[in-house]
């Protein structure tokens, strides 16, 4: 998903009427402060209401601690997962043609338009304990799926699928084919060429769509909460955790929780736009 | 981060509107509204009961009376109620959510001086199990059995959920789980354990954790009679298991008198609370899973309400919601520790 964080360069409208750009600049600001800035600004006052001792009290907390671990380390699987099969896919729609590439192009954006809870219950009823591929897992290697960390897995795999397309593919498209000529000419086989020279030229998109979707991740709800079982320090997320917390009365310490999240999404979207930044400075040079 | 936003601003949005339709609730001589805040479980009886008062509130004063139903989990309601949604009348799954709102300003009145001190339905602590009793669950002590599934709703987020984490613990207190002594709070303690090892969904609340249940997950389901009896009502077909020693829920009721005040609806919404605790509502409630306090009505319906060997309160055995919240379910509670040390 480019269009998520597109390159912030300044196109300079002409010179015309200076307070008509004065109206829609403040016009944007407003907007953007009252929308978002606000909202985050006192979620950060609730959970540093007691000092950064306390939010590093409430997060220390095992169940906390715990939560912010699986949620790590899985939305980290997740991204890994999804850079290798966002690019495969992304590959596949460029560089062949076959019948249903429209299809599949379009099948690509869905996971954005289902609601995450409806994923989730999907997941339920293909691989649940009541399901015949969960009742076999369970039986034949005792291995389960929902109520599990894989599921959780899935549930973010599905949810977040996109994001590594979207990135890789219009990279992909521009991309000259006239060096992968040449390799073929001095004699590479097709896998060296996409080692070599296609995917260096690659890396960057794929770097930003996975930590893109990591930071979609860290957050997600809706499907996690069907899913994953929510038991304390083996199946509950963070926001998971959250939920409960605010839930309890404990609005400190879902906001706490909330704050280690966004700064660590925030983080992500920030090392997203120097990525870009540094992918342009290469390509100029 | 783009959901967080997109759910704050729909909060944001819901909050908005339902403090705006709040303050509409104007009466004037011909027509009333009330505003009921609940919790989910008695949802169809109030659909039954509104009614049946508001034909008999036109006999009496001529006067048409309308209601406005929100029903959201007890803990959800009770915060709603206090940040603005401007409920009547409020009907929640326990004593300690009434007295947030309460605590908060909204109710001035001793809502405990109405009949059976403010509780309007009751319930027990009780089991789900599938079709036949496969797993042979009889009582508390069946449910420690390695390798068992149970559901139960998450503590922290279902208020109701910690009447089943009550229920097993007093149950263990007063010596009526096999091999668990009486009043040894260590031995108790270990017996939640054991249970908790088995617990492998913690649902958002008892109707989800059911749901749950009823799609197949599972073995058991720690529940409410009301919500199994509801849900073999619907053409279930697990079983209803009664544990020897179990706890009594009650379920409160009471007017909100900052919002009656601001709305002139407080003569309705009293004699709609005073309704609730007639023969004819009490019957209602009894018809849709829930015990009633009605003596007679009680009597008529004991087949279908069978009588539990030793049934306990959150007051007799643990004095209170007010003492058993923070020492069950603080963050040092025997429950909150319980649930570390289980996975640990």
């Amino acid at each position: 998903m480019t269009s998520i964080t597109p390159p912030l360069t300044t196109q300079e409208p002409p010179r015309r009427a200076p307070w008509g750009r004065w109206g829609i600049q403040s016009a944007a600001w407003t907007y953007v402060t009252l929308l978002l800035l606000i909202p985050l600004t006192v979620i950060f006052q609730d959970g540093l209401k007691g000092g950064l001792g306390t939010l590093w009290q409430s997060i220390s907390m095992p169940i906390a601690w715990s939560a912010l671990r699986l949620t790590l380390w899985t939305s980290a699987l997740m991204a890994v997962i999804n850079a290798i099969m966002g690019t495969l896919t992304a590959y596949v729609l460029v560089r062949y043609k076959f019948p249903g590439k429209s299809l599949l192009n379009a099948i690509v954006d869905l996971p954005l338009a289902i609601p995450t809870l409806v994923t989730g219950v999907m997941l339920v009823v293909l691989y649940g304990p009541q399901s015949f591929i969960g009742a076999w897992l369970k039986d034949q290697m005792d291995w389960r799926i929902i109520f599990a960390p894989p599921g959780i897995i899935l549930a973010l795999l599905f949810v977040n699928f996109p994001f590594v397309v979207r990135a890789v593919q219009p990279v992909l498209q521009s991309l000259d084919l006239e060096s992968e000529e040449a390799a073929a000419t001095l004699g590479a086989g097709s896998a060296t060429i996409f080692w070599r020279v296609t995917l260096p030229a690659l890396w960057l998109p794929i770097a930003s769509g996975a930590l893109l979707s990591f930071a979609r991740a860290i957050g997600e709800f809706g499907a996690i909460v069907i899913v994953a079982g929510n038991i304390p320090l083996r199946s509950q997320t963070a926001a998971v955790y959250v939920f409960g917390e605010v839930e309890s009365a404990n609005r400190q310490g879902a906001s706490a929780m909330s704050i280690v999240m966004l700064s660590l999404a925030f983080a992500m979207v920030l090392l997203v736009d120097w990525l870009r930044k540094r992918g342009r400075k290469d390509t100029e040079e | 981060m783009k959901t967080t936003f997109v759910k704050t601003v729909i909060v944001f949005i819901v909050i908005n509107l339902l403090t705006a339709c709040g303050g509409q609730a104007k009466t004037d001589s011909n027509t009333t509204k009330l505003i009921l805040g609940a919790y989910t479980t008695p949802r169809e009886a109030y659909g039954e009961l509104i009614p049946i008062f508001a034909a008999q509130w036109k006999e009496k004063n001529g006067q048409e009376v309308t209601f406005e139903e929100s029903y959201l989990g007890s803990g959800a309601q009770s915060r709603a109620i206090i940040e603005g949604f401007e409920a009547d009348i409020t009907a929640l799954s326990l004593d300690g959510d009434v007295q947030k709102i309460a605590d908060a300003g909204l109710i001035t009145h001793d809502w405990h001086t109405l009949p059976h001190n403010g509780m309007v339905s009751t319930s027990i602590v009780a089991f789900a199990v599938r079709k036949g009793n496969p797993k042979n669950i009889h009582d508390w002590a069946d449910l420690a059995q390695p390798g068992l599934e149970i559901l139960t709703p998450d503590p922290k987020t279902s208020g109701g959920a910690r009447w089943n984490i009550l229920a097993l613990y007093g149950a263990a207190l007063r010596g009526q789980v096999k091999g668990v002594a009486a009043n040894d709070e260590a031995a108790a303690t270990e017996f939640l354990k054991s249970v908790l090892k088995n617990v492998t969904v913690f649902d958002k609340g008892a109707r989800e954790s059911i749901t749950n249940f009823e799609a197949g997950t599972g073995d058991v389901a720690i529940s409410y009679e009301n919500e199994v009896l509801v849900g073999k009502q619907t053409g279930q077909d697990y079983e209803l298991v009664i544990p020897t020693s179990t706890i009594l829920i009650e379920n409160p009721v009471s007017v909100v008198d900052e919002y009656v005040d601001k709305h002139g609806t407080r003569e309705a919404a009293e004699a709609f609370v005073q309704f609730l605790f007639t023969k004819e509502a009490q019957e209602v409630f009894a018809k849709h899973g829930l015990r009633s306090l009605d003596t007679e009505v009680a009597a008529a319906t004991q087949d279908q309400y069978p009588a539990v060997t030793d049934l306990f309160t959150i007051g007799d055995q643990f004095k209170g919601w007010e003492e058993a919240t923070p020492k069950y379910f603080g963050d040092d509670g025997i429950y909150t520790k319980a649930i570390v040390e289980v996975q640990q």
